[in-house]
């Protein structure tokens, strides 16, 4: 069984990390991975209102094909659901 | 309904675990879960497609507060591929057949344990953001990949 636990690893120096990740990125890897778990989950759920998808209190499909079809075709393009 | 809390994920990782429930965390949220600063709305989880893992995941969900009624437990006993729940005290996509993972023993075998939270490999977190080929998902790729790259490192030292 393979565990891993972030935030007990020391804090890789800029140097050691690899040159494909932008600097401001890697700076907020390296903070987040000081947060205890607890803290990264109230910075990064959220809620807001997304119409339509948010207006049934359920929806099953049979496919996950059918639940793109669905995406594409009912949620307004701004909520970023929709085939590209 | 407010945002998904660590407490929730809590309960959630304690009912599976009492109910025996093979499952992960998949999608940004399972990305959070390995340490990757972003923001989600979403809670999803990829569950094992069997008869007995979707009747003890009915048992789990009704017992955290889903309002499912029979027609909706039936549904997620029969493990439709995609099923959205906002009947419950959170909201929940239970996912079981992500694009991009083509079996969930596959997933399973490379998970990863967070604080006792089973969560996808950030491989396969990518490889199923990348299949599914949306606007949203999209956008998050180029920073989830470079997340990979600094998770990788980190892991190895």
């Amino acid at each position: 069984m393979d565990a891993f636990e972030l935030h007990d690893k020391p804090a890789l120096n800029s140097s050691d990390s690899d040159a494909a990740i932008p600097a401001e990125w890697l700076v907020e890897f390296e903070a987040a991975a000081r947060r205890p778990l607890e803290t990264r989950f109230r910075y990064a759920f959220i809620h807001t209102y997304k119409p339509v998808l948010d207006d049934a209190p359920f929806r099953a499909f049979e496919t996950t094909a059918d639940y793109r079809r669905w995406c594409d075709e009912n949620l307004p393009d701004w909520l970023g659901y929709g085939s590209v | 309904m407010g945002a998904f809390e660590y407490r929730q994920a809590q309960e959630i990782r304690d009912c599976f675990q009492l109910h025996r429930i093979r499952y992960l965390f998949i999608g940004k949220s399972g990305a959070i879960l390995l340490g990757f600063p972003d923001t989600t709305q979403d809670a999803d989880i990829f569950v094992e497609k069997t008869a007995e893992n979707c009747n003890a995941l009915v048992a789990a969900l009704l017992e955290l507060g889903f309002a499912l009624n029979d027609a909706q437990a039936a549904e997620v006993r029969r493990g439709k591929d995609f099923i959205q729940l906002k009947n419950g005290p959170f909201d929940l996509d239970l996912v079981f057949a992500p694009d991009g993972i083509e079996r969930f023993a596959d997933a399973w075998g490379r998970r990863v344990e967070v604080e006792g939270f089973p969560v996808c490999h950030i491989d396969d977190i990518i490889a199923s953001k990348a299949a599914t080929n949306r606007q949203k998902d999209r956008e998050s790729l180029p920073r989830l990949r470079s997340f990979r790259e600094y998770w990788l490192q980190r892991r190895a030292n």
